[in-house]
């Protein structure tokens, strides 16, 4: 059986993909069979291997597609679904925003306008 | 008694100026100022179009209160038990602004993961000859429920009874008993276990 490639899963549609997954799972059940009944030999025993590989291969590329095409289309928007929000770590998630640290009283706004920080030079 | 005249129709007939730059409908104010202007001598009250509208207001919310009930002097509930039980009050659905996980979980026990492969000893043998049954091993977390579906879905065949035990290694054996119009030992050679 040829060597299943990622590159080339990803170019096909979702359908395809499904289909080709159950093929391959269709495929490790009769090989399990197989393996029981004492039939084939080392090279169907070998193969099982691949096609287990070959099966998480094209999980892989689906889950990865659909989490892409999810995160496209909650780009942007306020509310997005809490395991394509960033991750971090619990603490950094419930830390203020810098614009939230940059909250001033108007008290203090005002005194920093009226009295900023003045720089003066020592003319030579 | 004069000069209180004069006032009230000099008020009426600023009203009256003021009313046609309001309104749109200058014929009606037109016919209004004719008539005040017959009435200046009479002690009759000019009404302009704003104090009827006004009028017409008042009534409509007297009329609406005494259909409403007023909300100050409400009729309190006679309770004729000592217990006070919480009223059915409105429960809304969830009506969330995102779910929660993005993509749903996917069913790991699906009927590829149910049935793991066919036993073929010498015993297994013999169901399949004598009793029109065929020995899975199966998922451990499968029911006979999901057993019998699988097995329907694989292998297209209606199964009878589906009865199960738990080997001493740790997995689940399944004896499924096949309905009388399949033959076990088809399905078998069908499957691959001679």
């Amino acid at each position: 059986m040829t060597r299943i490639k990622c590159s080339q899963l990803r170019g096909k549609k979702p359908d395809e993909v499904q289909k080709q997954l159950s093929d391959l799972r269709q495929e490790l059940n009769t090989l399990r069979v197989g393996k029981v009944t004492g039939s084939g030999g080392a090279q169907k025993l070998g193969k099982i291997r691949n096609v287990r590989k070959s099966i998480a291969r094209v999980l892989i590329v689906r889950n990865q597609t659909t989490k892409d095409n999810l995160r496209k289309l909650y780009h942007g928007k306020k509310y997005k679904p809490k395991d394509l929000r960033k991750r971090k770590t619990r603490a950094i998630r419930r830390l203020f925003t810098p614009k939230e640290n940059s909250v001033q009283l108007r008290k203090v706004q005002r005194r920093q306008w009226a009295f900023p920080q003045r720089i003066y030079a020592v003319k030579a | 008694m004069g000069p209180k005249k004069e006032t009230k129709e000099a008020s009426a007939s600023a009203k009256k100026k003021d009313a046609p730059a309001a309104t749109t409908t200058a014929t009606a104010s037109a016919k209004k100022t004719t008539k005040t202007a017959g009435n200046t001598t009479t002690a009759t009250k000019v009404v302009t179009k704003e104090r009827k509208e006004k009028v017409k207001s008042t009534a409509l919310k007297a009329k609406q209160r005494v259909v409403r009930g007023n909300q100050l002097t409400r009729k309190r509930k006679i309770h004729t038990k000592p217990t006070f039980r919480r009223p059915f009050t409105l429960r809304l659905q969830r009506q969330p602004k995102y779910p929660r996980r993005s993509v749903p979980k996917r069913n790991r026990l699906d009927h590829f993961a149910i049935i793991k492969y066919p036993l073929t000893t010498e015993s297994a043998m013999k169901k399949i000859e004598d009793n029109n049954t065929l020995v899975f091993i199966v998922n451990i977390r499968a029911n006979k429920p999901l057993i019998k579906q699988a097995v329907k879905k694989m292998y297209d065949v209606d199964a009878e009874k589906v009865n199960t035990l738990i080997r001493p290694d740790g997995e689940k054996k399944a004896y499924v008993r096949l309905k009388a119009d399949h033959d076990a030992l088809d399905v078998a050679n069908r499957i691959g276990i001679i």
